[in-house]
């Protein structure tokens, strides 16, 4: 019985120690592993307004994914993310239909990310900007 | 413990667990003398194992090209977070692989256990120890520094030496006349594919063998250690009244293999360097040779023997027999005793022959 005791005990001393020894190694694996956070610059992101002829579109990165700034025919600005919201394809500019195709499911978008057509569930994410003294500032 | 019982016996009522529990665990038993050297296989089964998971680790960030493998390294071991650790876990690991290697086939040499019925054993380790060799020499080249390159272009040099074909056996060696971006491809195929594969395999076959013979009795501490096989009918190597596999011997293999990872970790934390001399810190450049080029610990032998003779072909014909009477050692050696002081014709030659190798090492470490 004494002995039952002990051995208890033991096991659950070297348990304790595998255990430890388990995250010890699982730990540094995890880290190796994991994603690294990408480097942002302060987050923003500028574009110079002459750029950014009407009717065009202009996609770059922003906060690790895929953005993009739209200046209507008639010179309004709006930034998107260009993730569609649906299954997460990145949305087309089509200069000529003045709208965003997502090619995957064909669900359409407005130039304000507002759906038009097709699965996607609700409109595409809105980023803030700024425009000051001809640069745009996004984020 | 109740909902694990319930596995086991939904596990055991299917397949049978229990009696393979009682065959190869419980009821696998085990000399009453063994000792310590018979857990250097394990050791090894650890070893390699590490060396598959930290390599496949380092296969997510090495780039196999020659323009870009020396930054990828460089990468992994300055910006990736613990890639020293991995990078050195793996660096470190090939040569206590090597290291233990060595006192397995020295333990298994003294203790008479490649003597019949166990010479396929011994043949596949022989292999195994070969295969071990071609690894470290083509990960050897993979980090792409100046140490990597110029080690590769001396050892892929020496298969010159082999008359009529040597000349062409090196171009197809490395892929080109020079070590060069050809090389590079051939060599991380074959250390990240073919040789693992191999040597998983071989360990296999190695396994099964040790299975089908049972585990040798050691010859110390009995009073009659001749060789107890007969060779008239196939019978498995029993050891009645023994230890148990499952508790006993695990626990001890257990132990065994803490201790080497103690000195594993030790030698990664405190004395990585030992390892890397400053030529593995510089890109290769094929245009400037870098002073004193010296393979690795385990190949100086063979490096300075090649230097002695005058003749690259003698040096190298040298290093072929001593192979392969060490591959043919248990059908040139068929005398019945295993304990190594009353073999006194083997003891002169091992011990011999073991001095011989340190000597070579230490005058090629130096030369
Ligand atoms: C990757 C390399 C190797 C691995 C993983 C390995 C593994 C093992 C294991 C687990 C055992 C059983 C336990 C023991 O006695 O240690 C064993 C036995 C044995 N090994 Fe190896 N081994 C390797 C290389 C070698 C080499 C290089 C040789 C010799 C040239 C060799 C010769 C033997 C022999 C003769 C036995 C039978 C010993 C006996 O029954 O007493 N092995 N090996
Ligand atoms: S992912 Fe865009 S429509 Fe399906």
């Amino acid at each position: 019985m004494e002995n039952d005791g002990r051995r208890n005990f033991l096991g659950i001393c070297l348990g304790g120690l595998a255990t430890l020894a388990a995250a010890a190694v699982s730990f540094p694996v995890f880290r190796y592993l994991a994603p690294r956070s990408s480097k942002v610059t302060n987050g923003k992101v500028t574009i110079l307004e002459k750029d950014m002829p009407e009717g065009e579109a202009k996609f770059f990165e922003f906060a690790g994914s895929s953005a993009v700034l739209v200046r209507k025919r008639g010179g309004e600005l709006t930034a998107l993310s260009a993730v569609c919201t649906h299954l997460g394809c990145i949305v087309q500019w089509e200069k000529d239909k003045q709208d965003f195709l997502c090619p995957c499911h064909a669900g359409r978008f407005t130039p304000e990310g507002v759906v038009i057509s097709g699965p996607p569930p609700k409109a595409l994410t809105k980023i803030p900007f700024v425009v000051t003294n001809g640069t745009i500032t996004v984020g | 413990m109740k909902p694990l019982k319930y596995l086991y016996d939904w596990i055991d009522v299917r397949i049978g667990a229990r009696d393979i529990v009682e065959k190869e665990l419980t009821g696998y038993l085990l000399p009453r003398n063994i000792n310590v050297w018979y857990s250097m296989g394990s050791i090894l089964l650890v070893i390699f194992s590490l060396q598959v998971l930290t390599g496949i680790l380092l296969l997510i960030h090495f780039v196999p090209d020659a323009d870009k493998a020396f930054t990828s390294v460089s990468n992994i071991t300055n910006n990736v977070p613990f890639g020293w650790l991995i990078h050195t876990c793996h660096a470190v690991g090939s040569n206590m692989m090597v290291l233990v290697l060595l006192l397995h086939m020295l333990s298994v040499l003294f203790m008479g256990s490649y003597k019949r019925p166990r010479e396929l054993n011994w043949l596949t380790g022989f292999t195994l120890f070969t295969l071990v060799q071609g690894i470290c020499l083509t990960g050897y080249l993979l980090p792409w520094s100046q140490l990597s390159f110029w080690a590769t272009t001396v050892a892929t040099n020496s298969v010159n030496a082999i008359p009529v074909v040597g000349s062409f056996l090196v171009e197809f060696l490395r892929g080109g006349k020079l070590v060069g971006p050809a090389t590079l491809g051939r060599f991380f195929a074959l250390h990240v594919a073919v040789i693992p594969v191999a040597i998983a395999a071989l360990v296999g076959a190695h396994l099964f063998l040790l299975q089908r013979t049972g585990v040798s009795t050691p010859p110390f501490g009995i009073k009659d250690s001749s060789n107890p096989w007969k060779g008239d009918t196939y019978r498995y190597e029993e050891h009645p009244g023994g230890i148990p596999f499952f508790p006993n011997y695990m626990l001890d293999d257990l132990r065994s293999i803490s201790i080497y990872l103690a000195c594993f970790l030790g030698v990664v934390f405190f004395a990585p360097h030992v390892f890397f001399p400053a030529t593995a810190f510089l890109p290769a450049n094929p245009y400037l040779t870098p002073a004193h080029i010296k393979p690795e610990w385990y190949f100086l032998a063979n490096y300075q023997t090649l230097k002695i003779f005058p003749s690259e072909i003698i040096g190298l014909a040298i290093q072929g027999a001593a192979m392969t009477f060490l591959a043919l050692l248990p059908f040139i050696d068929r005398g019945a005793e295993k304990h190594p002081l009353k073999r006194p014709v083997f003891m002169v030659c091992a011990i011999g022959g073991l001095l011989l190798w340190i000597g070579l090492t230490i005058w090629g470490h130096y030369s």
